[in-house]
């Protein structure tokens, strides 16, 4: 898939080059359809400018996340994902990302257990009105994730990215 | 023709063969046992019996990409994968008589039929198996209860065996003398004749003549009522058994691109029989049991008058629950004296 | 001792042939001898001939309450032996609702830690046909060796090394005098020296662990708390799991079942015991119970049914391992 930043999730030569400098990484972001998606939608009428190589997925609330999202993300490209939710205590059903927050943290911990750096995947609470947050964190998990290089960890060694 | 090596010098053994291509012998992984491509730094195990895991990984790996496919436009392009193991000459080393046996048991399965399985026939005409006779049976080993001669191996192509330091090897097929006039630079001429010290594994008391007819006509015995019961369902014993083949055929891909591959199936799991439509014919464990004991001990004999266990003991050690092969047989009464 | 561990055994004999044959009870769920003496298997007993076979030594080692599920549809009421961790797993499916208790006698087991076949070959140095043990208040003797004696500690299950609860939990009756609790033992030296290695060796090392895997799903059909009507392995839509042993599906899967064993796992440790690769699969779950703990509290499952699992509840002010 190619991006006004270049292609997203191929592999780049190591140290300092041109093609490490032009790769972009391929980061999915896990959105709640209440506070996160629209944040990124008010981003977007706003005309703020976060990298395109964030996949924006919607959720209807933060804690419809199954961790098998996450890792299935990781095995075929992702090298980084994002979960977005509403503020604690703002969840459109009272309490879903209390519950994800308990659950998320403990499957970050898990992941970071088995190897993967934990920069690799981060939860976020954006409400409808962050805009400016929402573009803030795409740009700096963008850049952290650009910092780590691509990830090649837990990836499927069949997978290829789709041109 | 016999020659023999000394263990001091198996490690050049090894990196010579491993020259030559893929070398599979048994290595340790932890406590456990496994049949791998050598390569500097695994830790060869020469003494185990039986390896953990069965060697039929060697010929029917326990996942392979055989077929890749990408759509352009209108047209499927189809092309072969390269496969491990196919294009090189490989050594399989180190298998026990048991393990061996189990493989020409397969090969009526996968090479005499027709059509043969290419993938199986290929590798296995490329490999040459050196066979090592058993010098200290397992307390779980009861091929003998099968007449298999834990010192013997009829069809390896090199039979090799230890007494004290020395590796013998001695040929069995022109393919085995190929062999090893290949290696003669490491290998020294045996003086005189020798041959392996006999050993016997037990037999648990089995009387298997007349178990396949004797079970004709129990399929709806109320004893698979009893032994299936602590069945837990998994697939450790159709996993680690040497004659068990089973597979599933699957793609990993999308629309555009992709690859089928094939990768083992266990007869234990509910799936395995699952059709579409969600009718399953095997609908519990207690007839998925019934089926991997019957399968050995009944429908093979009948179809190839060979029974389809060759009594490695890997089950009586693995199955967690205690469902394993002497235990079945002696509840359906293939025992010489009741107990 | 010898002659204690009889009358032990009749103890319990004659405790669950009572409910047995009354009628109380129509199915018990013990062990008997396998094929050699150190080894033992479930045992459903119906009859009082099916009792001459009940065993309780130190090899019973498979977890009985998994069965219960399965077979309370076609008993109504079930008598089942149980060991500290046993019961534990018991009360975490009765907590889930997933046996109905009522239906249920527990006979506790306080268990003294069961011996790994495995040690006593290596201690003996002898194949174990030519061993024999007798086993003393904290020392076991095997014989066919001169007599040497060790601790039994030192001859535990890895399982039973980090138990803290060898007593029962919550049952009807305890057939045999309590041992004690042994908090003193660690539960997660393990996943500390895993935790401060490197994130690349580690990652190394769960690597070479998963690429083992047979994918028999062995760890999972042994967990009791794997209750599951229908696991995510099998689901079609969406399909999870490719069935390839590729080694990115062998880390999904066993991330993936330990993670699903959240707030639910008893430290039994049959996943791991059964696992024919032994792949060190109690590290996963103590990790999350490690976690549960630093962050949420103290949580052990199913020895309190009235406290929420973890999992199951949240506090307003909870910590979160990610910068919120």
């Amino acid at each position: 898939m190619s991006t006004a930043l270049g292609k997203t999730g191929e592999v780049p030569v190591n140290g300092a080059s041109p093609e490490k400098e032009r790769w972009t990484p391929l980061i999915v972001a896990f959105c709640c359809n209440w506070c996160s998606y629209a944040g990124g939608d008010l981003a977007g009428t706003s005309r703020m400018d976060y990298p395109a190589n964030v996949k924006v997925i919607r959720m209807p609330c933060s804690s419809r996340i199954n961790p098998l999202f996450i890792l299935r993300a990781f095995q075929r490209g992702a090298d980084g994902v994002l979960v977005a939710g509403c503020h604690p205590g703002d969840c459109h059903y009272t309490s879903g990302n209390y519950y994800v927050r308990r659950n998320l943290s403990l499957f970050r911990r898990l992941l970071e257990f088995s190897g993967i750096e934990p920069e690799r995947f981060q939860v976020s609470w954006i409400s409808a009105s962050e805009g400016d947050k929402f573009a803030g964190v795409m740009q700096s998990l963008t850049e952290e994730i650009k910092a780590l290089g691509p990830n090649g960890k837990w990836r499927d060694s069949r997978w290829q990215s789709v041109e | 023709m016999t020659k023999y090596i000394t263990s001091e010098r198996l490690p050049e053994l090894w990196a010579r063969l491993a020259d030559r291509g893929p070398l599979y012998l048994p290595v340790n992984e932890g406590t456990a046992v496994a049949f791998r491509a050598w390569e500097e730094g695994k830790e060869v195990n020469l003494e185990a019996v039986n390896s953990t895991v069965s060697p039929k990984e060697i010929f029917l790996p326990a996942w392979e990409t055989y077929l890749k496919f990408e759509r352009a436009g209108k047209k499927l392009a189809l092309a072969p994968a390269d496969a491990n193991g196919l294009a090189r000459p490989v050594t399989a080393f180190g298998l026990r008589p048991c393990d061996l046996r189990a493989i020409e048991l397969l090969d009526l399965v996968f090479v005499e039929q027709d059509p043969p399985d290419e993938l199986y026939t290929r590798r296995r005409k490329n490999t040459t198996i050196v066979a090592l006779a058993c010098s200290q049976p397992d307390p779980f080993c009861f091929c003998t209860a099968f007449g298999i001669e834990p010192t013997d191996a009829p069809g390896a192509d090199v039979l090799a065996w230890k007494t004290g330091n020395r590796l013998f090897m001695e040929a069995r097929t022109p393919r085995g003398e190929d062999w090893l006039e290949e290696n003669s630079r490491l290998l020294q001429e045996a003086e005189g004749v020798e041959k392996p010290p006999p050993v016997e594994s037990a037999d648990f008391g089995l009387a298997l003549e007349g178990l396949p007819e004797n079970l004709k006509g129990r399929f709806e015995d109320p004893i698979w009522d009893q032994i299936y019961r602590s069945c837990l369902g998994c697939g450790i014993c159709t996993y680690i058994c040497p004659t068990c083949y089973c597979f599933d055929i699957q793609d990993y891909g999308h629309q555009e691109q992709g690859e089928r591959f094939r990768c083992w199936d266990s007869c234990q799991f509910s799936h395995y029989t699952l059709t579409a439509g969600g009718n399953n014919p095997r609908p519990t464990r207690k007839e998925r049991v019934r089926n991997r004991f019957l399968h050995k001990l009944q429908f093979y004999p009948e179809r190839y008058e060979e029974f389809g266990c060759v009594g490695c003991g890997r089950c009586l050690r693995s199955c967690p629950v205690g469902i394993d092969m002497v235990s079945v047989i002696r509840a359906l009464g293939g025992e010489t004296v009741a107990r | 001792m010898a002659e204690r561990r009889i009358n032990n055994m009749e103890k319990i004999r004659t405790a669950v042939a009572q409910d047995l044959l009354s009628g109380r009870i129509d199915l018990l769920l013990g062990w008997e001898k396998g094929l050699y003496w150190w080894q033992s298997r479930p045992l459903f007993a119906r009859n009082s001939e099916d009792l001459q076979r009940l065993t309780w030594d130190s090899f019973c080692v498979a977890n009985l309450s998994g069965y219960l599920q399965e077979e309370l549809k076609e008993n109504k009421k079930i008598g089942i032996l149980l060991k500290g961790c046993d019961s534990r797993a018991l009360n975490r499916l009765v907590q889930d609702q997933m046996v109905d208790r009522e239906r249920v006698v527990a006979y506790g087991l306080p268990c003294p830690g069961l011996l790994d076949p495995r040690l006593l070959k290596q201690e003996a140095g002898l194949e174990l046909t030519a061993l024999g043990i007798e086993e003393g208040e904290d020392r076991v003797t095997l014989t066919g060796t001169k007599g040497k004696s060790i601790a039994r500690e030192e001859l535990l299950l890895e399982k039973c090394r980090r138990c803290h609860h060898p007593d029962p939990v919550g049952c009807d009756q305890l057939l045999l005098p309590p041992v004690g609790s042994r908090e003193d033992r660690s539960r997660f030296h393990q996943v500390t020296r895993l935790e401060e290695i490197p994130a690349e060796e580690r990652f190394a090392y769960w690597s070479s662990q998963f690429e083992r895997c047979l994918r028999c799903y062995a760890c999972r059909e042994a967990c009791p708390c794997c209750s599951c009507r229908e696991c995510f392995v099998e689901q079609e839509e969406p399909r999870w799991l490719g069935k390839a042993h590729e080694n990115s599906e062998n880390f999904i899967y066993h991330l993936t079942r330990a993670f699903h064993s959240a707030g639910r796992c008893v430290e039994c440790g049959e996943c791991q015991r059964v696992c024919p690769v032994e792949l060190p699969l109690m590290e996963l779950s103590s990790k999350i119970i490690k976690d549960i703990n630093e962050l949420y509290g103290e949580y052990q499952a199913g020895l309190d049914t009235e406290q929420d699992p973890p999992l199951l509840t949240y506090q307003p002010d909870d910590p979160a391992a990610f910068v919120e």
